[in-house]
This record gives C-alpha cells, sequence and structure tokens, in this order.
C-alpha cells in the first residue's frame, strides 16, 4: 500500500493544482470566449516578485506575498482590459496570438527585473508531514487538496445557487441579451478576469512553495492545464476538472512504473491516443451557428 | 460533373479578369529582383554578416513554411521550431553515421513527415485551438527526447554538426553555406509563391477564412488542414537541416518553446500570409537580436518581440506588408485611379 | 450524379429536422422540378432555411430522406453532396474578405476535378490543366455576372451587392445541377434586387441547373421563379405556380398574417 498510496497522494495533489487553475482558464473562457495564453506567467508574477520582496527587499513574508497577488490580479485584468477586448470580431485565434506576445513579454520583464536563475520559495507547509495509514502527507498537500475542493465547490455554488451566477452565465450565454436585461456584463467580466488573477496567483505560489520559483516554471504546468481542459472541454465544468486531477494521477503513476523521465512521454502519448479515439462530437467545441 | 457546360463562345475583348500574358515578365522581374538581393551579402558585407545572410535564408525556409500553416491555414503551431529541431537532429544523427547531405535531406523530409502525421492526424480533424495545444506538447517531448538520448543526440549541452559539403562547397566557409542555403530557399520560395495559384492554396484560405463555405463548395477540410501541418513541417526540417549545417552546432534552446514563439513574432511582424512577409519575419528573426547586441540590450530582444507580438496582432493584424500595401492603396486612392483593376 | 443538360430532380420526404426540444421542420416532402427556379417562401421561423441545410447537408437529419435525381444522399456528409453537385450560398455571405474576388471565385472549382495535392504543390502538367481549365469557368462566370472588372479587387473593397454576386459566382464556377441560394437579395436595394433576378435568370438560361431560392420579397419571387413551395412553423403549406401559392388563403394567413386580396 505504502509506495503506490504515496504516489497516488502526490499525483491527486498535483492534479488538484492542475484543477485549480483550471479553473481559472475555464471561467475566463466561459465568459470572455478566449484563452489566455499567459495566464501561467501571470501567476509566475505573483510568486516571483513575492520572492523578490521577501528575498531580496526585506519585506515581511505575508506582505510581500500580498503583494504578488496583487500584481497578478492587476495584471490579468489589464490583459483584458488593454488586449482581449480590443480584438477585432471575424479573427478567430487572435486570442492565442496576442497573449502569446503578452507570455513572452511578461517572462523577458521579469527575467529583467529580476533574474534567470530559480530560487527556493517559502515552503508554505511542505516540511510539515504526518503519517497516515502508511502514507506520508504533508501540511502542503492537505492545503492544495482542501483550497482546490473549497474553491471548486464555491465557484459550482456561486454559478449555480446564485443570482450572480446566473448573470455570468447569461452573459457567458449571449452578452448582448444579459446587457439588456440589466447585467452589467464588462462589471462582471472584469470581475472575472480579477478572480482568475487570483486563481492564478495562488496556484503559482503553491506551486513554488512545492519546488521553486524562476520565470518559467509555470509554463509546463499551463501546458498540462490547458490539455486537461482540452480533452474535458472548455465548456464544461466539472469534466474538465475531474481530467485535471486523473492527469496528475496518471503523471505520477507514469513516473512510478516507467521511470522519472517518463512523465512528459507519457502525456503526449496520451493526448494523441485520447484525441485519435474519442468520438469528434464529444471533443469538438461547440459548433459555430450554422449557414 | 465536370465544366463541360462552360463552352459557351467567349465574348473576347470583353475580358479583361484574368490577365494572362502578364505572368512570364512578372516572373522575369521577380526572379531579377531575388537575383539582385541574393548578390548583396556575398558583395558588400563582411564573412561575418554573411554567415547571418545564409541564417536568414535557413530561417526564410522556416518561416514560410509557417507561413503556409498560420498565414495561409490559419492552425497555429507553436511546434515550429521543433521540427526545425527533428530536422537538425536528424541531420546530426545521419552525418555523424557519415551520410551526405542527399540522404541527410531524404532522412530530414521523411522523419518530418512521420513526426508531423503523429501530431496532425489525431489533433486537426478536431477544430479550434487544439493544434496549438499538442504542439505545445510535442515541444515538450523533443525536448525530453534530447535530454535522455546524450550519447545518439548530445543532450542539453549539444552537439557539433559535421559541415554540409556539396562538390567544392564546404558550408563552414561563410560564402559557401550562403550558396548553398541560397538554391532551398529559392525553391522553397518558388514553391510558397505558387501555392498561391494552386487549388490546394485556395482551400487552405477558404478553411482559413470560413470553414462551412469550404465544405460548401466541396473542400475537405480537416485533410487540407493536415496538408497544410505536413508542408510545414517539411519546410521546418529542411530549414533545421540548413541550420545545423551552417552554424556547426545545435542545442535544445534553439528549438524549445521560446524559439517557435519567435518564429511565430517573425510571421506576423511580416505579415501573415505573404511570402514577403515571411522573408521580412526570417530577417528580423536572425538580424534582430544581432541589432540588439550590438546596441549593448541583448536583453531587450525578447521584450520588444513580445510587446509586438501582441501590438502588431492587434494594431495591424497584417503586418509589415498589409501596413506597405494600406500606404500603395492610399497613394493609388490619391491618384484617383480606382477602376484600375490592377 | 447529373449530366450537363438534364439537371436533376430534387426530392424530400418526410423530412424531420430537430434542434434540442425544437422541430425545425415536421414531416416535409417537397418535390422541386428538374431544370427549374423554385421559390421557397414562408413567414420567419418556417424553416425555409433548415429545409436548404437539410438538403446540403449542414443539418442532421432526425427522419425522412433527400434524393437527388434517383440518386438517395442522406447518409452523404456536406462535402461529398457538394461534390455529387449540390452547392448552396448563404445567408450572411462567406467570403475570404482579405482575397480577391477571382480567388474567391476559383475555390468554387473544388468540385471540378483536381489533380491531388502533391501534383499541385509541385506545379506537374496536370496541375496546369485544370489551372487553365479553372480560370476559363471563372471567367466565363465573372463575365456573365459582369463581375470582370472587379476580378482582381480585394472582396472587402467591394460594395455589398457586388459581394453577394461573388458568392454566387463561387457557387455557379463549377456548374453544379442543384443550385440552393438563401436569401441572395438580402440587403440589396430594389435596384439590386431587379438586377439580380436578370442575373440569375441569365445564368440559369446559361447553366441548365435545378435552383431553389429562399426569399421574401414577393415579386422577386413572382418574377424569377415557375414554382414556389410555402414553409409554415416547419410544416409543408401550400406547393404549386406563384400564382397559385401566393393566391391561396393560407399562405396568405401565414405569410401576410391576414388574406390579402388585391397582392395575388
Amino acid at each position: 500500500m505504502g509506495d503506490l498510496g504515496q504516489i497516488i497522494l502526490g499525483g491527486i495533489t498535483t492534479g488538484s493544482l492542475y484543477a485549480l487553475f483550471l479553473l481559472g482558464v475555464l471561467i475566463v473562457f466561459q465568459v470572455s470566449k478566449s484563452m489566455n495564453f499567459a495566464y501561467g506567467q501571470v501567476g509566475m508574477i505573483a510568486a516571483f516578485s513575492a520572492w523578490f520582496f521577501y528575498s531580496e527587499q526585506g519585506l515581511p513574508v505575508p506582505v510581500a506575498l500580498v503583494i504578488g497577488v496583487l500584481l497578478a490580479v492587476i495584471v490579468n485584468s489589464a490583459i483584458d482590459f488593454a488586449a482581449i477586448r480590443r480584438i477585432p470580431a471575424g479573427r478567430p485565434g487572435l486570442d492565442l496570438v496576442v497573449t502569446l506576445g503578452i507570455f513572452l513579454l511578461i517572462t523577458a520583464v521579469m527575467q529583467q527585473l529580476i533574474d534567470a536563475n530559480a530560487h527556493t520559495f517559502i515552503s508554505l507547509g511542505a516540511d510539515t508531514r504526518t503519517e497516515v495509514a502508511g502514507v506520508v502527507v504533508s501540511m502542503s498537500d492537505g492545503i492544495v487538496i482542501g483550497l482546490t475542493v473549497v474553491t471548486v465547490l464555491a465557484a459550482y455554488l456561486l454559478l449555480n445557487r446564485t443570482s450572480l451566477g446566473t448573470s455570468l452565465r447569461a452573459s457567458a450565454e449571449d452578452a448582448g441579451i444579459a446587457q439588456a436585461a440589466g447585467v452589467n456584463v464588462r462589471a462582471l467580466r472584469t470581475a472575472t478576469w480579477a478572480v482568475a488573477g487570483l486563481i492564478a496567483a495562488v496556484v503559482a505560489i503553491l506551486v513554488a512553495s512545492r519546488l521553486s520559483v524562476d520565470a518559467f516554471y509555470m509554463t509546463p504546468f499551463l501546458i498540462k492545464a490547458f490539455i486537461a481542459g482540452m480533452i474535458g472541454g472548455l465548456d464544461r465544468f466539472w469534466l474538465p476538472l475531474v481530467v485535471a486531477v486523473a492527469l496528475g494521477v496518471y503523471e505520477s503513476l507514469a513516473v512510478y512504473l516507467l521511470g522519472a523521465s517518463a512523465g512528459t512521454p507519457a502525456v503526449f502519448l496520451l493526448i494523441i491516443v485520447v484525441l485519435a479515439l474519442v468520438p469528434k462530437r464529444f471533443v469538438n467545441e461547440r459548433n459555430e451557428v450554422r449557414a | 460533373m465536370t465544366g463541360t457546360t462552360m463552352t459557351r463562345p467567349r465574348r473576347d475583348g470583353k475580358s479583361p479578369a484574368v490577365g494572362k500574358g502578364r505572368g512570364v515578365p512578372r516572373l522575369l522581374t521577380r526572379v531579377a529582383v531575388f537575383a539582385v538581393i541574393a548578390a548583396v551579402p556575398p558583395l558588400f558585407f563582411d564573412d561575418y554578416w554573411v554567415f547571418m545572410a545564409a541564417q536568414v535564408l535557413a530561417f526564410a525556409v522556416a518561416t514560410l513554411g509557417l507561413d503556409i500553416l498560420y498565414g495561409r491555414t490559419g492552425q497555429m503551431s507553436l511546434a515550429h521550431a521543433s521540427f526545425m529541431g527533428v530536422g537538425a537532429y536528424t541531420t546530426y544523427v545521419m552525418s555523424s553515421y557519415g551520410y551526405g547531405p542527399a540522404m541527410q535531406l531524404a532522412a530530414v523530409i521523411g522523419v518530418a513527415l512521420i513526426a508531423a502525421l503523429v501530431v496532425s492526424v489525431p489533433t486537426l480533424r478536431l477544430s479550434g485551438m487544439r493544434l496549438a495545444l499538442v504542439t505545445l506538447a510535442f515541444g515538450e517531448l523533443l525536448a525530453w527526447a534530447i535530454r535522455n538520448t546524450t550519447d545518439l543526440t548530445g543532450g542539453t549541452q549539444g552537439a557539433s554538426v559535421a559541415p554540409l559539403l556539396i562538390g567544392r562547397l564546404d558550408s563552414s566557409e561563410p560564402l559557401h553555406a550562403y550558396l548553398i542555403a541560397l538554391v532551398p530557399a529559392a525553391i522553397a520560395t518558388a514553391f510558397a509563391v505558387h501555392l498561391g495559384r494552386t487549388q490546394l492554396g485556395r482551400r487552405m484560405l477558404a478553411v482559413r477564412d470560413s470553414e462551412l463555405a469550404a465544405e460548401s463548395v466541396g473542400v475537405a477540410v480537416a485533410r487540407t488542414k493536415i496538408t497544410a501541418f505536413l508542408l510545414s513541417a517539411v519546410y521546418a526540417g529542411v530549414a533545421g537541416w540548413l541550420y545545423a549545417g551552417i552554424t556547426g552546432f545545435i542545442a535544445p534552446p534553439d528549438f524549445d518553446l521560446f524559439a517557435s514563439v519567435y518564429l511565430f513574432v517573425a510571421v506576423v511582424i511580416g505579415g501573415a500570409g505573404t511570402v514577403l512577409g515571411a522573408w521580412l519575419g526570417a530577417s528580423y528573426v536572425v538580424l534582430m537580436p544581432e541589432v540588439f547586441t550590438l546596441a549593448g540590450q541583448p536583453n531587450l530582444y525578447p521584450i520588444v518581440g513580445g510587446a509586438l507580438l501582441a501590438i502588431v496582432a492587434l494594431v495591424v493584424p497584417d503586418g509589415i506588408v498589409g501596413l506597405g500595401r494600406n500606404v500603395w492603396r492610399r497613394i493609388r486612392g490619391v491618384r484617383g485611379d480606382e477602376e484600375e483593376s490592377r | 450524379m447529373s449530366t450537363a443538360t438534364g439537371a436533376p430532380h430534387v426530392r424530400t420526404e418526410g423530412l424531420t429536422v430537430r434542434y434540442g426540444a425544437f422541430l425545425a421542420l415536421r414531416d416535409v416532402t417537397v418535390s422541386l422540378p428538374a431544370g427549374g427556379i423554385s421559390g421557397l417562401i414562408g413567414p420567419n421561423g418556417a424553416g425555409k432555411t433548415t429545409l436548404l441545410n437539410a438538403i446540403s447537408g449542414f443539418t442532421p437529419i432526425a427522419e425522412g430522406s433527400v434524393h437527388i435525381g434517383h440518386r438517395n444522399i442522406t447518409a452523404l456528409g456536406t462535402r461529398r453532396r457538394a461534390l455529387a453537385g449540390v452547392v448552396r450560398g448563404f445567408q450572411t455571405v462567406r467570403l475570404m474578405e482579405r482575397e480577391s474576388v477571382l480567388t474567391n471565385v476559383l475555390v468554387g472549382t473544388e468540385r471540378l476535378p483536381q489533380p491531388n495535392a502533391l501534383a499541385q504543390f509541385l506545379a506537374l502538367p496536370s496541375q496546369w490543366r485544370a489551372r487553365n481549365r479553372d480560370m476559363a469557368a471563372a471567367t466565363e462566370v465573372l463575365d456573365l455576372l459582369g463581375l470582370a472588372r472587379q476580378a482582381h479587387r480585394r472582396v472587402d473593397e467591394l460594395p455589398f451587392a457586388s459581394r453577394r454576386l461573388v458568392e454566387v459566382a463561387r457557387v455557379l464556377v463549377s456548374s453544379p445541377s442543384v443550385i440552393l441560394l438563401d436569401e441572395p437579395a438580402a440587403g440589396l436595394d430594389q435596384e439590386g434586387r431587379q438586377e439580380l433576378a436578370a442575373v440569375l435568370t441569365r445564368v440559369h438560361e446559361n447553366h441548365p441547373s435545378t435552383m431553389v431560392v429562399v426569399e421574401h420579397d414577393v415579386d422577386l419571387v413572382k418574377s424569377l421563379c415557375s414554382y414556389v413551395i410555402a414553409l409554415d412553423s416547419g410544416a409543408f403549406l401550400r406547393d404549386g405556380t406563384p400564382a397559385e401559392v401566393f393566391g391561396d388563403r393560407q399562405v396568405q394567413l401565414a405569410y401576410f398574417g391576414r388574406a390579402a386580396s388585391a397582392d395575388a
């Protein structure tokens, strides 16, 4: 039990981080029908600048963390405000191109402002361990899984059980009609991007506390979350999140069974096989309005 | 059903519609312009800049390929540099087993095609942004493969590639490298220009602009996307072959995600969907880092690149070529001969 | 398959189309005369566009079948139907906006036998033969529609009426045997409508085909169509000559909300 349990716990923790991160991608996609390629880098800003402020500038850790999170929220809102809203209609796919530029810009700027090296981050409970049924559980694992469950449930309840959620879903369905019905679509949209920025910041700080922080560490993470979203479908809610957790478990099982370097090819193989085998109707996005 | 009902006699003299006849002089003009520009680097610049010019030629093959995929077919690949890497590492492995340029090139094309088939066939029957994500994963896979095969590929430390020897030319000489690269670059350009005149090229444009309209006239949308992806992968592979031969040294960072993004920046800035834009983009991607290095600010290159990509995509989606075209149209408009349908 | 001389007869049998719980077409059996121009009329939401979509394969069919001549094409996808000779235009013009008129029209030659992708790319002789044939077809259609002078203009530079014609030209360039047009006169002024009717009549004389036109404008339908089918709320209402259909009380009720006496 011990080894395998440990592996599965590690997978669930990583998968929870993918899922939490993906939640931010999903709400943005559903409200503004766009993908933000720079999303991982938004989180990186939070963690990297927090590290810079407490380690290099000597600010207290909580203050540094708050500054980092605020920066991420501001940057993510600014991406929507300055770029995504200005994409002309009739140019599908331009959101990815534009945010690809922002991705590059953020990476280069952070590298320039801080540095290009990897640094250890405060551990946030990664060192506090207890043993449960032969499996070593760190406080960080608990925080990650707990936070993911609570956030996802809160998001679900917010979207489906409150009037705010109804407004959100209405503006996701048809912004024009929602506007006419008295929903403040712009404010909702801005709020969604800000919340997504917050989620990215939290995930990035948690990831940094478990690994280390530099200007690039969120990119593999972003790729994994996007892949889960792609397999599960960006216009759904539960399925992509479950896929994200499953992807984390699959990855750690692959590493456990096939060796430390097997993660990347295993994930690649998985997407190719899933995309090749799953029926087209299941994985396709909503069709464009026909004729 | 063929065009057999189309036998109504032509009202001759009343159809200025399709300028035939213009073809040959225009072709000669283009060849002449290409030759004159191609003669500039070796005649007026020293070895270092000839070496850079040779790299522009290699990268032009790559950007032309990305332009076929993104500019014409509207599909986004974030692994174009990785496909260059496939070409470069295939070259390295083949040359380390003692095979010459012809066998290297054949292997490069074969391996690029196989890799492209694996990536594109499951992905491109689906719609949307999936290709971008799967190509991202492919880039990771290539980096992983190189990291884990140090004996074969040199791993993260990179590898020195034997120069290309073709006839009396030796690609370790900048001038020779330039001359060697000139031929594939010219051929790649000619094919890319020609593609615009084929139904295959028009299918790609139709798929980019409206899949519904494309289907309505009988275009096989998925097959067209896959064809475009295969073509772009072969272009990238050949570019990697040239790059390995010209620079003599390859390493994983040359072909990582950022390298792919830079190629993207190149195509978008130059002007997606145009051959000239791809060339401008290739010059940008090779010469711009040099300019920043000369200016003592090498770190500014990625910052400027990122900002340019976002701004150009938003403000001038047709890039430099589109900008030039607009200016030209305005000048023509002032002259007031809009009726002229050239 | 059709032949060049005889356009086929288009028939639907018991056609039912559902969008979720909504019945867009209910058990529609219609028969469109071979080689004629048929008008498809009905109030908004009658199912005109859905019927066009069902015939051209753009909408999945819940029940029933579609036949072109003696061939049952129900199982064919959009593309195969286009290759079988059923080509359509769209209600909202779908063109490659940044490309030239000529390029837009040439895309329509996809139905003609084209050399394989490699032969095209490598410019083998078969590619040159196909190109000459396609150019000739495009030139002829552009002449016929009066677009010859605009051949090298970008589509987004053209006025709306010309862009409509470009789409019609893209449909016509491969001489399809069944032509489906969805409100080709939408957005045109009176003059433009008359011109369009004249052009379509001319096209029909030059290229025998079975043409189906969805249209709201009664006068246009009367001047263009030899046969009219009226739909209402997804169901078949009436068919016959324009005079018969527009004279029908039920059609008038559905279409105008009242029985118009003078108009019919």
